[in-house]
């Protein structure tokens, strides 16, 4: 059965960024890429960032998932504060609770099919056989069982993409960064992807923050974020 | 130019430590080529300019093999005066130092010469000790000469030999000759002209006779020189000369002795080239790796280049130019290390050469543009060579295909047939090669089925790479997601890899090939000396070489050791240098009977050695050395022709033994056949036998105590002369290991770049797993999983390849360089720790990578 937004959403705060800063300098100039950010997502949420090239969006999910430290501010996950975690606590962190798909380069081109949708389980110490096993699973859900020991190159984008995504959900994580996951599809790929991930959050409860030029991708989320020159303009629902 | 200054020279100023290490590895290689190539140069050259400076004027010289012409029979040749002056020489290599203190003896070329027949041939000026050594003293008149040299024992030595042992006009020095001390005086100094100037200054004049005296030349000279006059075409003067000389003498230009010692250290030198170059060819791996590196992190840079109109071909040339600006610069510091390196090389190679083939002191040529243009002819095209793969790769890409920085993943594990095809080719056509004989005593297909086995070695490697996803159903225990990963990184790098791998598996190769073939070559000789050597005592000369040797035992000494109780038999050793064919042989005599009873030789043929040895005590018969049989074609049976002081004699060969003291062939005949050949001169050394149970060293004190305090004689037990032998051994093979070190060194620096290269080209998905939860450390241990699998593969098809080129070196180009037979053996211990080493060695090249990967952020994902 498939659940109306209301019911996926919890009112325990998952990820909370609360007036974020972050400037990058390049050469003799300092670039300001975030300019004082507020945002709460709820577990279960999904939320759409959006924004023209250059407004922040990335830089903002790269906060949100423990990629990088705001200038200023402060960005909790699961209450935790992320600029007290030193390099490998973070590391820890992502692993157990973020999930990663971007638009491209989200796959080790060496590995097969299973061994990278099985991968944050074989960094977190599992057996060959027990990420297998798992990465099976997930394939089945996916669609991409007949895959499984091909190359990334062997697939077409939008199975680059589900196995991504695949990965990107194995160990269950509380929020799963999506970074335009569907600006390299066609619109019938682009949408099969999305309801993946729509499906995927119905079943596993993880909150989804999703960067999209898309406004169709955006409005089927719970909420859209736009940003311009750094700064959150509005939320709608 | 512009666009190659802003392209590729800013470029290699920006990236400098990755710049410093390839033009380090182009400078290596091309150091040690050229090193090898001065110090190959130098032994000989060493020899040609004591003979230049010794020659002076000297058109032709008149000599007898071996032992000199007899004073008698220069009467019969007053005729030589016909064709211009003539001047009877002594000349020998002694050991010289000063009366006083505990000096060291130093060899010195020593010539006696009749000064009033001289002074046409060479120039002699005299100096104060004081003045200085870059005035040209005056001529001095003759009549002064004869003054100085009147005295029976007046010797005048160079002004750097004075220098060196605290001597001037009126010090007394002494010659050891033998067991004799020849006490002489300082009459004058020599400056640097003529024969002054040989190689620092090792050189002393004396007066004929008193040469004569000292050295045991009674009643014959070695050689008489001739200057032809000016109306004489030398050929011409040559061929007359040769037509009215009596059997036994001969007349040869001064410059053959050169050829001929050329010869005798050909297949030495031939030896030591081909592994120089070994480590050249990997230091160009090196620029194959460099110009990859540039190509792989520009391509962004290149699609630029592209998208606004710059050629393929121009593309092409930047990339050729990068090469070739670290191919200059490595050549220009390779050249001047060259040379640091030849003294080196000099150093190590001195004593072989000396203890072999001649006494010579060796000097490192000075540089000359020559060698910095063959540095350049070298290794331009062979840098181009290695650059042209990486730069036809930029030419090829497309402005799009660069632009969007797609990497290359038309790698995959399957390879093509060809890479099994190929290597089974050229390892069949090595197995033809190694069958073929030498090619003017030189393995030349020898090296070429080793070559063969070599690039078929190389070709394998992406074969052998292919596998490595099967490792872990060959090693279940290799787990972890590092390994997992870091073989399926190798695994799809191929094309990346082959290279560097096959020159770390090239140079391991032959590095166990040279450690199996030195091995065993060490073996046989320990078992040669423990069988041959069987004498308690050996007893010789202050100059403890047999190569020239002007040493003699007396007779009183020789009595002194066979009235002494312990000694049951004494044998004598005797050698002569005779030109055979176009090189020189050792003609020696010993005692057969006694060695027969109490000694040991080793013999190849026929098998009852010793009868046949027995049988030719009386007759005209010889036994010959092994590399003697092999080296001019002589079976058991044969007869062979030897030059004598009176014409040639014919000789039979009775047996062929095992010898590993000389590669330049020994005969060996009953004393008293040698002294009706050559003279009856005194033995240069003897082996005495003791009773059974006598201790050596008791009796070696004894002896010692008996002889005079002074005597300059050296006694050996027989441990220490075993001892001595594998030193001598030893240190031959050092400057083989130190190539080898350098070669594996420097594919070190290749497997490092590739490794470098590798994980810039894998930047976002390192980052990618950063994202996936990979920790730092996960993703150190993966590179340097990377690099110990790198040295893990090239080191177990070295092992093998190593193997199949130690049975070519040892039972081919061993055998047809020196005409040894050495028998396999395998030095475990050895192979195990520098495995060992090797393996470690790897994995330590892949911390600077490793920390690379582990530095990569985010950002490198960034695409606001």
């Amino acid at each position: 059965m498939i659940r109306e937004p209301e019911q996926l959403r919890e009112d325990r705060p998952v990820l909370e960024a609360t007036n974020v800063y972050k400037s990058y300098r390049r050469g003799d100039h300092v670039v300001t890429a975030l300019n004082g950010v507020t945002l709460t997502i709820s577990a279960g949420e999904r939320v759409a960032v959006m924004g023209p090239s250059g407004c922040g969006k990335s830089t903002l999910l790269h906060l949100c998932g423990a990629m990088d430290r705001p200038s200023k501010g402060e960005v909790r996950l699961e209450g935790q504060r992320l600029c007290s975690l030193d390099d490998d606590q973070l590391t820890r962190l992502r692993r157990r609770q973020v999930g990663f798909v971007f638009q491209s380069f989200n796959l080790m081109p060496t590995l097969t099919v299973a061994q990278n949708i099985g991968l944050p389980l074989l960094l977190s110490g599992s057996g060959e056989g027990e990420a297998r096993t798992a990465a099976e699973e997930l394939a089945e859900r996916v669609g991409l069982t007949p895959r499984l020991d091909h190359l990334p190159q062997q697939l077409s984008g939008g199975e680059v993409q589900r196995v991504a995504i695949a990965r990107a959900v194995i160990h269950e994580p509380t929020v799963l960064i999506a970074d335009e996951p569907t600006g390299n599809l066609d619109s019938d790929n682009g949408r099969r992807i999305l309801e993946l991930l729509l499906q995927l959050n119905e079943q596993s409860r993880t909150a989804i923050i999703l960067a999209t030029h898309d406004e169709s991708v955006a409005h089927q989320l719970d909420r859209i974020v736009s940003l311009r020159d750094g700064q959150a303009l509005n939320t709608a629902s | 130019m512009n666009l190659f200054r802003w392209f590729i020279v800013r470029h290699l100023r920006r990236e400098l430590l990755r710049t410093i290490v390839t033009v380090s590895g182009v400078a290596i290689g091309i150091a040690v080529v050229l090193a090898i190539r001065l110090s190959n140069a130098s032994s000989v050259r060493g020899f040609e300019a004591a003979l230049e400076s010794i020659s002076g004027q000297v058109s032709l010289e008149v000599f007898s093999p071996g032992t000199g012409v007899q004073e008698d029979r220069l009467s019969d040749l007053q005729w030589l005066s016909e064709f211009g002056a003539v001047s009877p020489i002594i000349d020998g290599d002694v050991m010289v130092r000063a009366a006083e203190g505990n000096d060291t003896a130093e060899l010195v070329r020593v010539l006696g010469v009749d000064i009033l027949r001289d002074r046409p041939f060479r120039d002699y000026r005299l100096v104060d000790q004081g003045s200085s050594p870059f005035e040209s003293p005056p001529r001095v008149t003759t009549q002064t000469f004869l003054t100085l040299l009147t005295a029976s024992d007046s010797i005048v030595v160079t002004r750097a030999f004075a220098g060196r042992h605290g001597l001037d006009v009126g010090s007394d020095v002494e010659m050891l000759v033998g067991d004799r001390r020849v006490p002489l005086v300082v009459r004058g100094l020599l400056g640097q002209d003529g024969p002054g100037q040989m190689s620092s200054g090792n050189f002393a004049l004396m007066d004929i006779a008193a040469a004569q005296l000292a050295l045991n030349r009674f009643g014959a000279i070695d050689r008489i020189d001739i200057q032809l006059d000016s109306d004489w075409v030398i050929d011409e003067a040559e061929a007359a000369i040769s037509a009215r000389l009596p059997a036994g003498l001969s007349v040869q230009r001064p410059e053959r002795r050169s050829a001929q010692v050329e010869t005798m250290l050909a297949a030495f030198h031939f030896n030591l080239s081909a592994l120089s170059y070994i480590a050249l060819l990997v230091g160009l791996f090196l620029v194959y790796n460099a110009v990859t590196v540039s190509v792989i992190t520009r391509r962004a840079e290149i699609g630029m280049l592209r998208a606004i109109g710059t050629s393929r071909g121009r593309i092409l040339s930047l990339f050729l130019g990068e090469a070739l600006i670290m191919v200059f610069v490595g050549c220009t510091l390779g050249v001047p290390f060259g040379q640091v390196l030849a003294r080196l090389a000099v150093n190590l190679t001195a004593s072989t050469v000396n203890t072999f083939w001649v006494a010579a002191a060796a000097t490192v040529p000075e540089l000359s543009l020559t060698d910095v243009g063959w540095s350049l002819l070298i290794g331009v095209p062979l840098a181009l060579a290695g650059a042209l793969a990486p730069a036809y790769e930029a030419a090829k890409l497309t402005p799009l295909a660069a632009v969007r920085g797609e990497p290359d993943l038309s790698i995959r594990q399957r390879v093509s047939r060809w890479y099994v095809i190929a290597p089974l080719t050229l390892f069949v056509v090595a197995g033809v090669l190694s069958r073929q004989p030498p090619v003017s005593g030189l393995p030349i297909f020898g090296l070429g089925a080793a070559l063969a086995v070599v690039f078929g070695a190389a070709l394998l490697v992406p074969v052998v790479l292919s596998q490595l996803q099967q490792l872990q159903r060959w090693m279940p225990w290799m787990q972890g997601v590092e390994i997992v990963i870091a073989r399926a990184n190798l695994g799809a790098s191929i094309r990346r890899l082959s290279i560097s791998v096959a020159a770390l598996v090239v140079s391991l190769a032959m590095m166990v090939a040279i450690a199996i073939m030195i091995g065993s070559f060490r073996e046989t000789v320990v078992y040669w000396v423990e069988q041959t050597l069987q004498a308690d005592l050996f007893i010789s000369g202050a100059r403890q070489s047999p190569v020239g040797s002007r040493d003699e035992i007396s007779r009183d000494l020789e009595q002194v050791v066979v009235n002494f109780p312990e000694v049951v038999a004494v044998d004598g050793f005797r050698a002569v240098n005779v030109s055979y064919g176009e090189s020189t042989i050792i003609v020696g005599s010993g005692r057969f009977n006694v060695l027969l009873e109490h000694g040991n030789l080793l013999f190849k043929a026929p098998r009852n050695g010793r009868e046949a040895m027995a049988a030719a005590i009386g007759e005209s018969a010889v036994v010959v050395s092994e590399s003697f049989s092999l080296r001019y074609g002589v079976q058991v049976g044969d007869q062979i022709s030897l030059p004598t002081p009176n014409g040639s004699k014919l000789v039979s060969v009775a047996a062929v033994y095992f010898d590993y003291s000389s590669d330049r062939g020994l005969v060996v005949m009953d004393e008293p056949l040698f002294d009706r050949y050559y003279d009856d001169r005194r033995p240069s050394g003897l082996t005495v036998y003791l009773r059974d149970g006598s201790d050596a060293v008791s009796v070696r004190e004894g002896l010692l105590s008996s002889l005079a305090q002074d005597s300059p004689v050296f006694i050996n037990t027989n441990a220490s002369l075993r001892q001595g032998v594998l030193e001598v051994f030893d240190s031959t093979f050092a400057i083989t290991y130190a190539l080898e070190v350098i070669a594996i060194f420097v594919s070190m620096f290749g497997v490092a770049t590739t490794l470098l290269t590798l994980t810039l080209e894998r930047r976002r998905e390192i980052v990618m797993l950063r994202l996936a939860g990979a920790e730092r450390s996960q993703l150190r241990w993966m590179i340097m999983a990377e690099a110990g699998l790198l040295g893990g593969v090239s080191l177990g098809l070295g092992l093998i390849v190593g193997m199949v080129l130690s049975l070519i070196l040892i039972f081919v180009i061993n055998v047809q360089s020196f005409g040894w037979t050495i028998q396999f053996h395998f030095p475990v211990l050895f192979l195990v720790q520098s495995s060992l080493f090797i393996l470690m060695a790897t994995a330590v090249s892949g911390l600077y990578p490793a920390r690379l990967a582990a530095r990569f952020t985010f950002a490198d994902l960034r695409e606001d």
